[in-house]
């Protein structure tokens, strides 16, 4: 094992040769299981609100897109690293996500169920097009110096940064699922998912409730933007197609449990990597999207949800 | 119900009246380009060359049509990087603002759409943002171009490879699944046959792909030489951050798209460098220009203007005013079926090259093969040879250093 | 003659609907295609979104469908149009047969999710098939008769409107409310709820994708991305709840209103449209939760307090 460091400047070139097509299916299950880290960070939050509030967050991409836009204003004029600056982004978009949830989906909690994708379809227009004004169109990377860095463990290559996000993204998610399970909030989170009244038992103010959950899937949100900043490229318009794979992860992994959302993740991003290498470059998204069909179909509550 | 009813047969009727935006005295010219939604970030171009342009022209006296000057005015509308609201917005243009002459959007989907709209009133429409060959397979009368054909994008830069030392032999060919970047490796197939090259990796991927994992793998294991990639900004920035991440460095890698934009070197910083691309024009001062000095000139005062550097983009919007302002003061009028003569007969230099459009309707240019050295883009072959050393072969991205280049 | 009043209003509305492209501008008459297509789709969602309540946001699919239908059969195949419209309407029936099944037996957000993700698939799915013209798209012969894509969408949500219309009254469409308000109840009461809802997702498809056929030949040109738009679904399903879902009129209203005011914001305000029509959205969910049709209903009585009122009533 050797990390490769990027000032090694006398390092000769070889080590890209002679790779087998046994370690080209290594490497491609590598890569497959790194994106699902990332994929299931981007999913957590949306699997949160979902799952507890019975919101459909249309809006989730876009609140991605905004925690990229957030940590790249840190990267670039405070020179604060993205992994660093992680409980800033998500500090800021937690507050984000509490205010608009007690300022404006609060109001319609109780009404028809189309109303919350509406909303939150109006909401994401207006956080993209805002962004594109505030921001431009131009696109940003998150591109700290050890970004190109990777370590090899023997002829597979590691790349740093999606090993540090997939890191991150064990983290947050074990950490979220203690919450759920231990602590006296987190208890009362889970049973507002079954029913508000048994919420109330635990002496939290509904309402207040709310605002914390969604806050803090806004926040997971916000992180994911962060990490996704770091690998791939952020502009205003990120956001739909985000949403989107969100919601293949969320179904296929199941809404009950955030230990789902890695699983699910981790499939789609296993999947599409070997349909990107044994079917064609173009059929990534069609193995995706069938893997979701297929799981909504034959068990509608996800691969670790509980059966109805 | 009803007052609604009413209400909107009112929005109906407002819209019936609106006023008419363009003076009399003034020769109208109108777009509609992407302001917003994903296309935005070209659209740009367009709108602020068309503007520039436009009052570049004025300044200095505007046209002389017959034996009065008149002045060129603009109207453009933001589609929203949605194609059946731009066919409309053409429309409303054309029948109820009555300007005299289209100018294009950006992208060869939506040129293939609105061209509809030129050929249904008769008026011509000279577009500099679809380069896509089913544009101009239609036969269509008022439709002119003045991107090069998709087809010979990686002309030049085949013929670079085949003098380069040492040689690149396994080529990689990656294109997006689109009509543009289609035409692009259906050009470039029998290109690198001819150069006796082999093709090793011929792959379509899914526009808008963030994922180049499983290719960049496959890349490696297959020693690549060359990898020759026909996509769209995002895609290539992808592409090269994972290309870094995966170590995957061939001798050469090239792009029809992104290396000449300030945006792309921007957000890529010193990653950017050692990337080939192409473009079919250069801020040369060879480049003469009647309205503007030269091209150099213009690029100058442009990005003083706009606060970012032109690129081909925008070179290309700012020949199409010019060719309209030309074909005009040739034709001595503005009836638009001589316009549309005088268009297609059009022979001038320009900050953008020779305007000629060929029968039908596309204009010719020949692609320099450009890199991105140090932050700066630096021409390396034309027409007529190499013009600067190339940084040949590519070094491993570990032996780069990672800030302070450029 | 209470009850023919709002019949002789609607029949005269259509008259000078039908009467628009002889003096109304080009612009106009291309801004009513367009209008009315989505007006379609919109009416054709509330089938199965408003009366059935099963949220589909996979409309789009048939959409597309119905798209290729016709641009296969003129760009590859040289057959009039007519077939063309048959062959989208044959496949999306088809389509709505075959995956009904599966998909109609979810629920809520799950059955939202799936035809969601079925859109996805199909524009995956066509843009790697050969006689789709893969992603590069299809280009149809240019037919420069606006006047006739005028008349045959407003046909078409003519036959649609009567369509639904036909439903409030037969036990067919009984049915289908009932499968909303209660499905385990309305299978008891003997209603076959499987069928009733694959009809209704067939229904739904058809009058949709009649319509993508006539946008198809209309624009000319078809390709993945455009004719399997996934913001249609939003757009669709937005104009239905915000007319009134479950209602004759309210979709065609709805679209009819939210068209013209996204059409002026683009014409008016252009680069900060998009933005206004998200905050038009926006607001319209929070203080008319229940649409044009319960607006105009409650309104009378309650004057501007109705606003207050919604938030009132559904706010935590």
């Amino acid at each position: 094992m050797r990390v490769g460091q990027a000032d090694e400047a006398s390092e000769p070139s070889c080590r890209s040769n002679e790779v087998t097509a046994v370690t080209l299916v290594a490497q491609v299950l590598l890569n497959g299981v790194l994106l699902g880290g990332l994929y299931a960070i981007m999913a957590l939050g949306l699997a949160l609100v979902w799952g507890v509030l019975n919101i459909v967050n249309l809006a989730h991409g876009a609140f991605i897109m905004l925690g990229g836009y957030l940590a790249w204003y840190l990267y670039s004029y405070l020179s604060i690293d993205p992994f660093l600056g992680l409980p800033i982004t998500a500090g800021v978009m937690f507050a984000l996500g509490y205010g608009v949830q007690r300022g404006l989906l609060n109001f319609i909690v109780r009404a028809p169920m189309f109303n919350t994708l509406l909303i939150t379809f109006g909401l994401d227009v207006v956080i993209t097009y805002l962004a594109q004004l505030l921001f431009s169109a131009d696109f940003r990377t998150i591109n700290p110096s050890y970004a190109g860095n990777d370590i090899m463990f023997g002829p597979l290559i590691v790349p740093q940064v999606r090993l540090l996000a997939f890191a991150a993204a064990i983290v947050l998610t074990v950490g979220m699922w203690l919450f759920l399970l231990k602590s006296r909030l987190g208890r009362a989170i889970r049973a507002t998912a079954q029913n508000l009244v048994a919420a109330r038992l635990y002496g939290v103010e509904p309402r207040h409730l709310y605002a914390t959950t969604f806050g803090i899937g806004i926040g997971l949100a916000g992180t994911a933007g962060a990490l996704y900043g770091a690998v791939s490229q952020i502009n205003p318009y990120i956001g739909a197609a985000l949403t989107a794979k969100c919601f293949a992860i969320s179904i296929i992994g199941g809404l009950d449990n955030p230990l789902g959302v890695i699983v699910g993740g981790i499939v789609l991003g296993v999947v599409e990597s070997f349909a990107l290498l044994y079917i064609g470059a173009t059929f990534g998204d069609v193995a995706s999207f069938c893997v979701l069909v297929a799981v909504l179909i034959v068990r509608p509550s996800g691969l670790l949800g509980r059966t109805a | 119900m009803l007052r609604i009813g009413a209400l909107v047969v009112g929005l109906l009727a407002a819209s019936l009246v609106a006023p008419v935006s363009s003076s009399a005295a003034d020769i109208s010219l109108g777009a509609s380009v992407q302001l917003t939604g994903p296309l935005a970030n070209t659209g740009r171009y367009y709108r602020d060359a068309y503007g520039f342009a436009v009052d570049r022209i004025n300044e200095k006296g505007g046209v002389k049509v017959g034996n009065e000057q008149r002045k060129l005015a603009l109207k453009i509308y933001d589609n929203q990087s949605d194609v059946s609201l731009s066919v409309r917005q053409y429309t409303q243009l054309v029948t109820q603002d009555k300007v005299n002459f289209l100018l294009g959007p950006f992208a060869s989907n939506f040129a293939l759409v609105d061209s509809a709209v030129p050929e249904k009133y008769k008026i011509p429409m000279v577009q500099g943002g679809g380069a896509s060959d089913q544009i101009f397979s239609r036969n269509f009368r008022y439709i002119f171009g003045t991107l090069a054909p998709a087809s010979d994008y990686f002309e030049s830069t085949v013929e670079m490879m085949t003098k380069l030392h040492p040689e690149p032999k396994n080529v990689a060919l990656l294109y997006a699944d689109d009509a543009f970047d289609v035409s692009v490796a259906e050009g470039t197939r029998p290109l690198l046959k001819k150069a006796g090259m082999t093709l090793a990796l011929d792959e379509r991927y899914s526009t808008n792909a963030t994922d180049f994992n499983s290719l960049l793998s496959r890349i490696r294991s297959a020693n690549i030489d060359a990898v020759l990639v026909a996509g769209h900004e995002t895609e290539i920035l992808n592409f090269i951050r994972q290309a870094k991440s995966l170590s995957v460095s061939p001798k050469i890698y090239s792009f029809t798209v992104g290396v000449p934009s300030a945006d792309f070197r921007q957000a890529l910083g010193a990653d950017a460098d050692y990337a080939f691309g192409m473009t079919a024009w250069l801020p040369s001062a060879s480049l003469k220009d009647k309205w503007f000095g030269d091209a150099e000139q213009f690029a100058k005062e442009y990005k003083t203007k706009y606060g970012y550097e032109p690129d081909y983009h925008a070179a290309s919007a700012v020949a199409d005013v010019e060719a309209f302002a030309q074909a005009i003061e040739d034709a001595g009028t503005v009836d638009p079926q001589k316009v549309r003569d005088a268009l297609a007969k059009l022979h001038f230099d320009s900050l953008y090259g020779t305007i000629a459009f060929a029968a039908n309707g596309q204009i010719h240019l020949p692609q320099t093969v450009i890199q991105i050295q140090g932050g700066q883009v630096v021409p390396v072959y034309g027409k007529d040879g190499f013009i600067q050393q190339p940084k040949y072969p590519m070094p491993p991205w570990n032996a780069r250093g990672t800030s302070g280049r450029g | 003659m209470k009850r023919l009043l709002p019949i002789l209003a609607t029949t005269v509305a259509v008259v000078i609907l039908a009467a628009i492209p002889w003096f109304g501008s080009d612009v106009l008459v291309q801004f009513g295609i367009n209008t009315l297509l989505l007006a379609v789709l919109a009416q054709g969602w509330n089938i199965i979104g408003g009366y059935c309540g099963y949220p589909s946001f996979g409309n789009s699919t048939f959409y597309g469908l119905g798209g290729y239908g016709v641009g296969i059969a003129m760009a590859q195949w040289h057959l009039p149009f007519a077939i063309g419209m048959c062959l989208g309407a044959a496949l999306a029936v088809i389509f709505a047969f075959l995956l009904g099944l599966p998909v109609l037996r979810l629920k809520g957000h799950y059955f939202a999710i799936a035809t969601l993700a079925l859109a996805f698939a199909m524009s995956a799915i066509v843009s790697n098939v050969g006689i789709a013209g893969q992603n590069i798209g299809l280009v149809l012969p240019p037919l420069n008769n606006d006047l006739l894509f005028y008349e045959l969408s407003l046909g078409l949500l003519v036959v649609t409107t009567l369509a639904v219309f036909q439903l409030t009254r037969t036990r067919f469409g009984f049915g289908l409310i009932a499968i909303r308000e209660n499905e385990e109840a309305a299978a008891v009461m003997g209603v076959n709820t499987t069928l009733y809802k694959i009809l209704a997702f067939a229904l739904s498809g058809l009058f949709t994708a009649l319509a993508g056929g006539i946008h198809a030949y209309w624009i000319t040109f078809l390709d993945p991305e455009s004719a399997f738009d996934i913001g249609l679904n939003v757009k669709m399903m937005i104009m239905a709840v915000f007319g009134g879902p479950g209602s004759v009129l309210g979709p065609v209203f709805g679209a009819f209103v939210l068209s013209t005011v996204s059409e002026l914001l683009a014409s008016e305000v252009t680069t900060v449209a998009s933005l206004f029509f998200g905050v038009v959205i926006v607001a319209a969910v929070v203080l008319m939760p229940r649409g044009l049709a319960d607006l105009s209903r409650r309104f009378r009585a309650e004057g501007w307090r109705y606003l207050a009122n919604n938030i009132r009533t559904y706010r935590l």
